[in-house]
């Protein structure tokens, strides 16, 4: 069974219209302008969820989904936002139990009307009902707040995880939309009869291999260059229209550094750390020797050769899982807003394609006090051929 | 996708993504961040208080492999013209403003850079259209966010270097 990017990239810009209409749902019933940020989807494990999820408390509503697709959605809210979410329905809340009680299930019939105009689409795509099952309010720590099955399923082999971020435009009101669909039916609607542009579904579980093995080796060269303790925070492989990957870096200062790839896949590697880390790291690389505050040469040099080993140990990485050569350009420095850093690359893969696998890793170093976003871009048809070309195994 | 956000002055503001356009019939302002070799392309009627702001990544549709249209200087200028026209503008009267195309990075395996490019495809799409050029802030190695307010006709630049704006 063989894995279509095509449709992959078809059911993302589901998921997309469908947050698009779950925003449209909520700012109509609450008054509040939402926009949807990107919407993404990864295959993730155990490991991923519990990543993604941890040290955070949600309350949610979930839906199951029957018939045409199946599998769960949930729309889940960090506690602390929902609470806010709750004052705009309710009005004012005093917390009695009764205004609770009434607050839950305003929530709980928020999040199915949402849910039910994210499913819309779908159906219509799949010329099929999809019927859903009454609205469960949940509250849970971590990865809980999802389906026991679809936990269960990301233990066995994976499960395809879709994410919609919402933002509130004038409110700080954010909240995520996740789709779980039921893996075996999914495998088989994403089996498109293309030649050339498909993954077999049993390589599919190589890609969080390549988001670990890069970032491990990545985060490692940072720890020999700077004596500084460092350590994967999240490194996760998300597939996400081309166009959204800018937002996903978001409008900040950044420092760091850009290559090219060649070999099999190519592709492009983007280093960057905030301006504070940035200079953290190059006093850390040259004790006692010409310190910066600002962002100047030293810091220029430092970023550039840490970037280069970095690049390396990742790309090593890769070609180990991939079992092919892949090499690297000079570094290329950049000093700007994350978005704009962002341009050129997706604008040159942009020529191939309009949805990127991206490999987004968090490093943090010295405990909290700097952190590292390393984001990988291969040719997406390259990348499937790789795949495809591995040795079979069981 | 484009979001709503009220300002402290009272005019709200569209935010307009990557590959995307919007177009609109009042003091609405645009923006767009994130214009690094991509172009910013601000188009105004005056006389119909019509407006569009369209992000491109790339100068044409024929060289790329997939694609949809608002992506490309050659194929999205003309669906932001057209639905200029259909909110109310003529297309003689049409004027614009260009802004981005930088080099932020330069590789061994390019020719013209994409920025280079981007520039030159949305020159001669102005001049196929008959469109005059009121402002450009184009090239250079920085990124740009733009904004353009039809009330006063001016599209407003935020650079990365010690945050400057500049207005044309």
């Amino acid at each position: 069974m063989k894995v279509d990017i095509r449709e992959l990239g078809q059911f993302n810009h589901l998921a997309s219209q469908g947050a698009e209409r779950a925003a449209e749902s909520l700012s109509q019933l609450a008054g509040v302008q939402m926009g949807v940020e990107v919407t993404d989807v990864s295959l993730v494990t155990e490991t991923v969820l519990a990543e993604t999820f941890t040290d955070r408390s949600f309350v949610g509503v979930e839906v199951g989904l029957e018939g045409g697709l199946e599998g769960e959605t949930v729309l889940a809210f960090e506690r602390e936002r929902a609470m806010k979410l709750q004052d705009l329905l309710m009005g004012v809340t005093d917390n009695g139990d009764a205004e609770e009680r009434l607050a839950k299930s305003s929530v709980t019939e928020l999040g199915n009307i949402m849910i039910g105009g994210f499913i819309d689409g779908w159906a219509n795509h799949l010329d099929t009902a999809i019927n859903m099952t009454p609205p469960r309010y949940t509250e849970a720590n971590g990865p809980r707040i999802l389906p026991d099955q679809a936990i269960e399923a990301a233990k066995k082999h994976g499960v395809f995880l879709f994410e919609s971020k919402l933002t509130g435009m004038d409110t700080d009101l954010d909240f995520s939309l996740y789709m779980l669909p039921e893996y075996r039916q999914f495998v088989q609607l994403l089996s498109g009869n293309e030649q050339g542009n498909q993954i077999p579904v049993n390589r599919l579980s190589t890609f969080e291999q390549l988001a670990k093995e890069g970032a491990g080796n990545a985060a490692d060269q940072i720890g020999m260059m700077t004596g500084l303790d460092t350590n994967v925070d999240v490194s996760r492989l998300r597939f996400v229209p081309l166009a959204g990957v800018p937002k996903q870096v978001g409008n900040d200062q950044f420092v760091g550094v850009v290559f090219e790839l060649t070999g099999l896949p190519s592709g492009y590697l983007v280093v960057l750390f905030g301006e504070e880390s940035a200079t953290t790291i190059a006093n850390a690389m040259m004790p006692g020797g010409g310190a910066e505050d600002e962002i100047g040469e030293m810091t220029e040099g430092a970023i550039k050769e840490l970037g280069n080993i970095m690049t390396s140990g990742f790309i090593d990485g890769w070609a180990n899982v991939l079992q092919t050569s892949i090499e690297h350009s000079p570094p290329n420095f950049v000093h700007d807003m994350g978005e704009s850093i962002m341009s050129p690359v997706v604008g040159k893969l942009g020529q191939q394609q309009d949805y990127a696998f991206v490999i987004d890793s968090t490093i943090e170093i010295d405990g909290n006090k700097g952190q590292c976003d390393i984001y990988a871009l291969p040719n997406e048809r390259e990348l499937a051929r790789a795949l495809s070309a591995l040795p079979a195994r069981d | 996708m484009t979001r709503d956000r009220q300002r402290a002055d009272g005019s709200p503001t569209k935010q307009v993504g990557i590959a995307e356009y919007t177009v609109v019939t009042d003091d609405t302002q645009l923006s767009t961040s994130g214009v690094g070799s991509c172009l910013g392309i601000v188009l105004r009627d005056s006389f119909s208080d019509v407006s569009g702001l369209i992000h491109v990544m790339l100068p044409t549709a024929a060289e790329s492999r997939d694609g949809n249209p608002p992506k490309f200087v050659d194929t999205g200028l003309p669906l932001l013209i057209e639905e200029m026209v259909e909110a109310g503008a003529s297309k003689r009267r049409l004027e614009g403003w260009v802004v981005g195309g930088s080099e932020m990075l330069s590789f061994s395996s390019d020719g013209d850079s994409i920025g280079s490019r981007n520039i030159a495809a949305a020159k001669q799409a102005f001049e196929h259209y008959g469109i005059d050029v009121v402002g450009t802030d184009v090239g250079g190695s920085h990124g740009r966010s733009i904004r353009f307010d039809p009330a006063d006709e001016t599209v407003t630049i935020q650079t990365a270097d010690d945050n400057t704006t500049q207005t044309i």
